[in-house]
């Protein structure tokens, strides 16, 4: 069934892109994160033109992080002041990344740009965690009691401290406010709500207990996507509603498959798993940056 | 394809009731050659050419997946080998388009030098009874801008004659530009009918269809059309709001999103 998508101006298999979205929603419901560095790429496989893949990356993630910080939220797992600091820098970020956006639509090198970004960030997040799980497994094979309380180092030092008592950490402003600036303005960029890079950031750079940590992620996913959708919307014009609501569909349905079946792994295993997709994507990426092209020349329009 | 049957038929019609006048002529050509319709008034009566559209307008709905619109008509003349011939020319409002050519720099393919073209058409086709290299000399098509080796396709940036042939070859792979005989229909050497497949990533707007009379290697006569592609329901106002209350747009698109998110939660909530 094919469905017209007004603002990729475009015709696309309805069912496709229901398939699409349940398979991004069960494996973001079995990992718990929103899903977008997976979405986007895929968008942009199927014949979505970039800069409305990287919108509707947003618009999605969105909708789909909603339920997860509803259900977090109700079990008291969100450390809103945190959330807000973290907030307070994604804002600012997704609005330089929003800048960069255009920038690169009008050199003509988005989609390049885009690549290379995801390629990167996914290529190093995916190595640190699957090394981080690997070693995770290890040590739980040769029963060695847990890691002690964060470390601490030279972050530890900086002024601006505030308390987070659901975080139960007494630390300065300024690191939380880098991570959501960084992560807001690659939101902005790469069209995803940055959860895969903000939980391992909130682990190990913050030392938040993971308990809040997938709670208070979302919540700042849920803004910054939020801000980025509206950003790009007004600036771009590309956010297609319709392929975003069809992208939802079948993601709420599968996030319920894939939560319930993240319940029976291992934390660990989860992350390897996690870790191992991230960068599965990111070589498939990167592959198709090396190969040699069907076609050495492309058409499109010019932007305005 | 339903509505066009009535139209079809009419066409047949049309064309059934004329023979009556107009066969005792066909063996030879008629003396005072019906082409300008200047001298008598009798000669009016019989257009040498008339074409009709299968649809003014084509709606682009949320269910949208490309459509066929037809161009029929008929000749005053027999059309075929030592006939006349008829060749259909449609284009859609040109718009401003760049190629680029990709590069390998360190290995990596990225997007290198670049043609900006300032008008090329959307879609255009050319659809003959023949094809339009037969049927017209290379001057005539190109003082009249006939076919796409012809099209008025200017580049700023790189003159490389590689971007103008990827343009065409691209356009084509698209499904956007033809060039091809095969979409022309004759029936019994009067009745012509050339089918123009809009594929659904077509533009909106105007799309001018001439239908051209050739006899002897010239254009003897020419009647224009016009049918416009409007996006309508659902798709037309997304289209619409995103474009003039963007704003308003991107903070529907955040409540729906959200919204959905919401009722999913509520939906699948488990216990």
């Amino acid at each position: 069934m094919l469905v017209y998508l007004p603002i990729a101006e475009m015709s696309v298999d309805a069912l496709l892109l229901l398939g699409i979205g349940f398979g991004i929603g069960w494996l973001s419901g079995l990992f718990g994160v929103g899903g977008g560095f997976l979405l986007t790429p895929i968008l942009i496989l199927i014949g979505i033109p970039a800069p409305v893949a990287v919108a509707c990356g947003a618009n999605q993630t969105l909708g789909a992080s909603v339920s997860g910080l509803l259900a977090q939220w109700r079990r008291g797992n969100v450390d809103v002041r945190m959330g807000l600091v973290l907030l307070a820098g994604g804002f600012s970020g997704s609005a330089l990344g929003v800048q960069l956006f255009d920038w690169m639509r009008h050199l003509g090198q988005f989609d390049l740009a885009v690549s290379i970004l995801y390629i990167v960030v996914l290529g190093s997040v995916g190595l640190l965690m699957v090394r981080e799980s690997v070693r995770a497994i290890i040590r739980r094979r040769r029963q060695v009691g847990p890691a002690r309380l964060h470390p601490h180092f030279w972050m530890h030092g900086l002024p601006l401290k505030l308390r987070f008592r659901k975080s139960r950490l007494y630390i300065s402003v300024i690191p939380p406010l880098l991570v959501g600036f960084g992560i807001g303005a690659l939101s902005a960029t790469m069209g995803v709500g940055g959860g895969f890079m903000l939980v391992p950031a909130m682990i190990y750079l913050l030392g938040m207990p993971t308990a809040v940590v997938i709670g208070t992620s979302l919540f700042q996913v849920v803004f910054v996507s939020a801000n980025v959708t509206l950003l790009l919307a007004a600036q771009t014009g590309s956010v297609d509603i319709v392929l975003t609501l069809l992208l939802l569909l079948g993601g709420v349905a599968g996030a319920q498959f894939g939560a319930a079946m993240g319940t029976r792994l291992r934390g660990e295993e989860t992350r390897a798993l996690l870790g191992l997709l991230v960068l599965a994507v990111a070589a498939s990426l990167l592959w198709g940056l090396v190969t040699t092209p069907a076609s050495q020349f492309a058409i499109g329009p010019i932007p305005t | 394809m339903k509505a066009l049957r009535p139209l079809l038929a009419l066409g047949l019609a049309l064309c059934l009731t004329t023979p009556a006048t107009a066969q005792p002529a066909l063996p030879m050509p008629p003396p005072p050659a019906p082409v300008a319709p200047a001298l008598g008034a009798p000669v009016a009566a019989r257009p040498p050419l008339v074409a009709e559209l299968s649809q003014p307008r084509v709606e682009i709905t949320t269910g949208f997946s490309g459509t066929d619109v037809l161009v029929f008509g008929a000749t005053e003349r027999l059309l075929g080998p030592s006939g006349d011939d008829v060749l259909v020319v449609v284009q859609s409002s040109p718009e401003p388009m760049v190629v680029r050519r990709k590069t390998r720099v360190l290995g990596f393919w990225i997007n290198g030098a670049s043609a900006r073209f300032r008008q090329v058409p959307g879609f255009y086709l050319v659809a003959g009874t023949r094809s339009l290299r037969t049927m017209l000399p290379p001057e005539e098509r190109q003082a009249k801008r006939l076919g796409l080796d012809n099209l008025p396709l200017q580049a700023s940036g790189t003159q490389d004659p590689a971007f103008r042939e990827a343009l065409l070859r691209l356009k084509q792979d698209a499904r956007l530009w033809y060039e091809d005989e095969a979409l022309m229909q004759v029936s019994g050497a009067r009745l012509f009918r050339a089918r123009i497949p809009l594929p659904a990533t077509t533009d909106t707007g105007d799309y001018q269809v001439s239908v051209l009379l050739v006899r002897d290697g010239r254009v003897v006569a020419r009647q224009e059309l016009v049918f416009r592609v409007v996006r309508v329901g659902a798709a037309a106002r997304i289209a619409d709001v995103a474009t003039e209350q963007p704003v308003l747009y991107g903070l529907i698109c955040v409540l729906l999103a959200a919204f959905a998110g919401w009722l999913g939660s509520v939906l699948f909530r488990r216990g």
